[in-house]
């Protein structure tokens, strides 16, 4: 006798082929479906047409001391030109702009700061230009409109406008500093009583006044100690088994952390398939268990062939509703092969392993079925869709929690929590396949794999007999209970 | 031809089928079979074990002890395409059009696909639902669906249906165009076995009655044999105060009606032709004797009547000492 239940292929695809076009006949399939491609447009739209998402305020500084509203600008100044430097050396700029493109916009941001720098990398590659909205400042700074705050307040309210880049504005926040006998006071006014830009920017502008007043009793300055923390000892990590013929090329590199990130990336996508499948093909099953058509299908269809019809047509059809999310990834991972840190791309490329390939197909199959099965019979146990919601619950929560194994592997690849996760059927699929970039043995790869099939078939057999049971004898959870208190309780 | 020939060759057969739930008996002891060509009422009151008798005809459900054959052997793989099932509980995926519906259940049954729609469009054309082809089930009017789940039930021409409960739900006009098919298929020389609880159609279409009780065969013969149980009746009506009294020996039963007549059902011994013969004979003027044709509603209520009083008196007490317990 075969292991595996028998199928007919045909009767398979057919109910395959059923469900799938169902689905796809639906409304909230093909808003899910656009969805990546409406975002995008929204996106390139907002670019185009330079729409502000969240556009700056207008701010200003009232400083009756007269001492501080200059250092607070010449901070505000500061930070906006790191902003710049970081987009040059770590960001998109470093990515996408030649040596002599980046040393020209340096050059501009030393001697003008950081907007004339902005507009230099505008012109010295105007396709940046969407991209530099990240550069922007969230705080236009004003002249004070009143001299006082009581008079500033109308303003404030927006009773009063001001004028500003050409229109009347009222004007979004206050930034008002006294001298108390005690020292410097700050108050931040506005309406919007979540705004904190300035009032962080004022923040660390009297946190670093407090340090240079305290260097200065030392004798010391910012800038000595900034120089002196120039030349600290640099860390750097290396990694005894990456292949190389010196020890000085096994530094661990950005490259080297690619395999992981698309190791989380493959668990999370397995996850959300298995997750989005799981409650189509709870739906569909409690859909047909309502509509009664199951039972004339049973005339001329076996159990195992409504189970694997209904497995491979959702399957299909989530990797459709998955079909614009992997085609965005490969435009981006082209776009970054073509144009981006060819160390990064040519990491990229050789994440995708044969081996990483095989078992995450493997995983990808063997963890739709089992949780596909589960919630195939649990729809053909449930009366109502409120029965099937109560019922998930808990293997939800199991799911949701299998998910965690993500975050452990890419911190600790070598957790013995995450090698148990990796044996553990329920959690396998995850874990298996985040801890493929640190090379696991390949016995428990193959154990993990055979441990989960078993259970697999063992879940596709239970799923056949609670279906032929829950479908047939019309009953729910309360005939589970009852044959439990008869078989298991022996209680009449 | 022998006995193992016969039930190889016969749809369906089962032997000492018993089958219970939760430790009660739905079925008990079963055993009948269906011979080719045959139609084929399968009778009884609500739970009376039809539904789940046909469970375990299809191999849906197994049975707890007896053997079930379908085709001469165990319901499986070999029975597939050869039959037309169509359950008490109906539905259709709503958003399928009726072609569709028709199509892909002949489709499971092994016709090809362009083969399907053509069937689906010629049977939607003969019976009627032409303009409900490309309609969606949903939008459909209950008799249309019923109609339409039949039609997807028969479209590839199987050799045996099973119909439970077809005319259930409809209303006159699409009770008589449902019947319309069956006698259609039975024309073409197929066997067919169906429930109903309206023994007019039974009477029409039936060539055999199975009849269940408190899930058991309480009779199984031919539509005439079923007539014969049914109590025998007449009207007789007379000037004459001696009449009861003439008529009384013969009759189990006697009611007066509105109209100075008695209702009389006959005693099994007794013969209207007897009764006429005593009022001649007693010089009785009869102003009206009408013998009255048994009808199978008759014979069902005498022959599962008392069972299911019983079964229901017994299902009562049992809940009474469970309450009590």
């Amino acid at each position: 006798m075969s292991v595996l239940p028998a199928v007919n292929l045909r009767r398979t695809f057919l109910i395959a082929r059923r469900d799938y076009l169902g689905y796809i006949k639906t409304w909230g399939f093909w808003i899910s479906f656009l969805m990546p491609f409406v975002g995008m447009g929204f996106s390139i739209g907002f670019a185009t047409l330079d729409v502000e998402l969240s556009p700056p305020r207008y701010e200003t500084i009232l400083d009756e001391t007269g001492q501080h509203a200059e250092g607070i600008l010449a901070l505000h100044e500061q930070k906006q030109t790191r902003k710049v430097e970081r987009f040059l050396d770590d960001g998109l700029g470093a990515q996408v702009m030649s040596e002599d493109q980046r040393t020209s916009v340096r050059e501009t941001l030393e001697a003008e700061g950081s907007e004339a720098a902005k507009a230099k990398i505008e012109q010295v590659m105007p396709s940046l230009k969407g991209q530099l909205k990240s550069l922007d400042s969230k705080i236009n700074f004003v002249a004070p409109p009143a001299e006082s705050l009581a008079e500033s307040q109308a303003y404030l309210k927006g009773e009063s406008l001001l004028q500003a880049d050409g229109k009347a504005r009222a004007l979004d926040g206050l930034l008002y500093i006294t001298q108390t006998k005690d020292g410097p006071k700050a108050e931040y006014w506005s309406k919007n009583i979540n705004a904190s830009d300035l009032k962080n920017l004022a923040a660390n502008y009297f946190e670093s006044l407090a340090e240079t007043s305290y260097l200065a009793q030392g004798g010391l300055t910012p800038d000595g100690l900034a120089e002196a923390q120039k030349g600290r000892l640099e860390v750097s990590s290396f990694d005894p088994t990456k292949v190389s013929d010196d020890t000085t090329s096994q530094a661990v590199t950005r490259a080297d952390k690619v395999p992981y990130y698309v190791a989380g990336g493959l668990s999370i996508f397995l996850w959300l398939t298995v997750f989005s499948g799981a409650y189509m093909l709870l739906t569909s099953m409690l859909e047909e268990k309502l509509n009664k058509l199951l039972e004339m299908m049973l005339a001329s269809t076996r159990f195992s062939e409504i189970i694997f019809g209904k497995l491979l047509g959702v399957a299909a059809l989530t990797l459709t509703a998955m079909a614009p999310y992997l085609l965005l990834m490969g435009v981006a991972a082209v776009g970054i092969a073509l144009k981006g840190d060819s160390e990064i791309a040519q990491a990229l490329a050789q994440s995708f392993t044969p081996k990483l390939l095989i078992f995450f197909f493997i995983f990808l199959v063997l963890g739709y079925i089992f949780y596909g099965a589960c919630f195939i019979a649990l729809g053909a146990l449930s009366q109502s869709m409120q029965d099937a919601q109560t019922m998930t619950t808990p293997i939800v929560i199991v799911l949701t929690l299998c998910v965690l194994v993500v975050p452990l592997g890419l911190n600790s690849p070598d957790s013995p929590l995450l090698r148990l996760a990796s044996l553990f059927p329920l959690s396998a699929p995850f874990a298996v396949i985040i801890r493929l970039p640190s090379d696991p043995p390949l016995w428990e790869l193959i154990l993990s794999a055979v441990l989960l099939g078993l259970l697999s078939l063992g879940v596709v057999w239970a799923a056949g007999r609670v279906f032929r049971y829950g479908v047939l004898s019309g009953s729910g959870m309360s005939a589970v209970k009852g044959w439990f208190n008869r078989t298991v309780l022996r209680r009449t | 031809m022998t006995l193992k020939t016969f039930m190889s060759r016969s749809p369906l057969s089962l032997k000492n089928v018993s089958k219970s739930f939760g430790g009660k008996a739905a079925v008990k002891d079963v055993s009948f079979t269906i011979r080719q060509g045959e139609v084929i009422g399968f009778l009884g009151p609500n739970g009376a074990g039809k539904t789940t008798t046909i469970r375990m005809a299809l191999g849906l459900i197994p049975p707890d002890t007896g053997e079930v054959k379908l085709f001469g052997e165990k319901p499986g793989e070999n029975a597939f395409g050869r039959i037309g099932f169509l359950p008490e509980e109906r539905g259709l995926y709503k958003k399928q059009t009726a072609r569709e519906s028709i199509a892909h259940m002949a489709r499971l049954n092994g016709i090809k696909k362009k083969e399907a729609f053509k069937l689906a469009d010629e049977l939607l054309d003969r019976y009627g639902l032409s303009e409900a082809k490309r309609k969606k089930n949903k939008d459909m009017s209950k008799g249309m669906a019923q109609k339409v789940q039949l039609l997807s039930a028969i479209a590839h021409d199987p050799e045996f249906y099973i119909l439970d409960e077809p005319f259930s739900g409809l209303d006159p006009v699409n009770q008589r165009v449902l019947e319309g098919i069956v006698s259609e298929i039975a024309g073409r020389g197929k066997t067919i076995v169906f429930s109903t609880h309206v023994m007019e159609h039974a009477e029409r279409l039936c060539d055999r009655i199975i009849l269940m009780g408190a899930g058991e065969v309480v009779f199984d013969g031919t539509t005439e044999m079923a007539l014969s149980k049914a109590p025998r009746r007449m009207v007789i009506a007379s000037d004459d105060d001696r009449l009861m009294q003439t008529v009384s020996p013969f009759a189990e039963e006697v009611d007066a009606r509105r109209d100075g007549g008695l209702n009389v059902i006959l005693k099994e011994t007794a013969q209207s032709q007897a009764v006429l013969e005593r009022c001649v004979a007693e010089k009785i003027k009869l102003t009206q004797f009408e013998p009255k044709q048994p009808t199978l509603h008759e014979a069902f209520v005498a022959l599962v009547g008392d069972d299911v009083r019983a079964d229901m008196k017994s299902e009562m007490s049992e809940d009474l000492a469970r309450e009590e317990a």
